[in-house]
């Protein structure tokens, strides 16, 4: 019993999947650095577009914010998925189809922060 | 000596109009004795102002180069330069730490996208693309002068 939940797990972990863009982690890398560039020449001219109350600077910063957030991501489907999606974002933003409140709700400023420290979670109550 | 005068000016009768009576100056003047060739030729550059006399005009008259239209010239130490200049601006890169052959990621402790930025960066300053493909590879600013002389034809 044991012997087959270990062919198996080795099965699954050299299962070969159809790929979605890139074969392997290298190329999925590459789309996501190419995604990065495109987002980082299109910040200045996105802050000038909208007329955002913030500096190009600041705007970067969230763009690396946003791709921080995924780093740990090695799975190349899941990438090409979240690549494809930071590009659907892009195209958006580039042809002005959104609007400066969609830009500026990235930066989260009227959501209110989850208390994260003992206390602050008391004090917010416990709601089932 | 005569005979490359001669080609000289015969290459400045292929330029435009404009300069074809000067041009006919310069044909006389080349077929005078090789002696006073230094003296016409400073006169009908005056006149002329073409760029190729002024490359010929060894080292006599510098202060009337004229370069139209282009930059300086680039060496590796003016690449290096501005490569280096590039790198202290960069906010993330500690000025004191930097060197011509610290790597990127391993001695200045920097991320795979920081090192887009480093590269689009230097995309900005010389004026030229550089594909994803051989970006990645280039780790210190050693590789990137390298590769900007290998693209540029900068050679020593």
């Amino acid at each position: 019993m044991a012997s087959t939940a270990a062919s198996r797990a080795a099965a699954g972990a050299t299962k070969v999947v159809k790929p979605i863009f890139s074969r392997d982690l290298d190329e999925a890398k590459r789309r996501v650095r190419e995604l990065y560039r495109a987002w980082y020449r299109e910040v200045p001219n996105t802050v000038s577009t909208f007329q955002l109350d913030i500096t190009a600077r600041q705007g970067r910063d969230k763009v690396r914010e946003m791709f921080d957030k995924n780093k740990h991501v090695t799975d190349p489907r899941v990438i090409d998925m979240l690549v494809i999606k930071g590009k659907m974002e892009l195209q958006e933003t580039i042809h002005v189809w959104k609007q400066k409140t969609h830009m500026m709700r990235y930066f989260h400023e009227t959501e209110a922060p989850r208390p994260a420290d003992f206390l602050s979670k008391f004090y917010h109550g416990h709601d089932p | 000596m005569a005979s490359r005068v001669l080609a000289q000016c015969v290459r400045s009768l292929a330029r435009p109009s404009g300069r074809l009576s000067a041009g006919h100056l310069a044909v006389r003047a080349a077929v005078a004795p090789a002696s006073a060739t230094h003296r016409p030729f400073s006169f009908v550059s005056s006149n002329q102002r073409t760029r190729w006399l002024e490359q010929t005009r060894i080292s006599s008259v510098g202060v009337l180069c004229r370069q139209y239209g282009d930059l300086p010239p680039l060496t590796l130490e003016t690449i290096k330069d501005r490569v280096m200049y590039v790198l202290k601006l960069y906010d993330k890169i500690n000025p004191e730490k930097l060197q011509t052959s610290s790597h990127f990621m391993k001695d200045l402790g920097l991320d795979s996208l920081d090192q887009v930025e480093i590269i689009m960066a230097m995309e900005d300053e010389f004026g030229f693309e550089i594909p994803d493909a051989e970006a990645e590879k280039l780790m210190s600013p050693e590789e990137i002068v390298q590769y900007i002389a290998d693209k540029k034809d900068v050679y020593e």
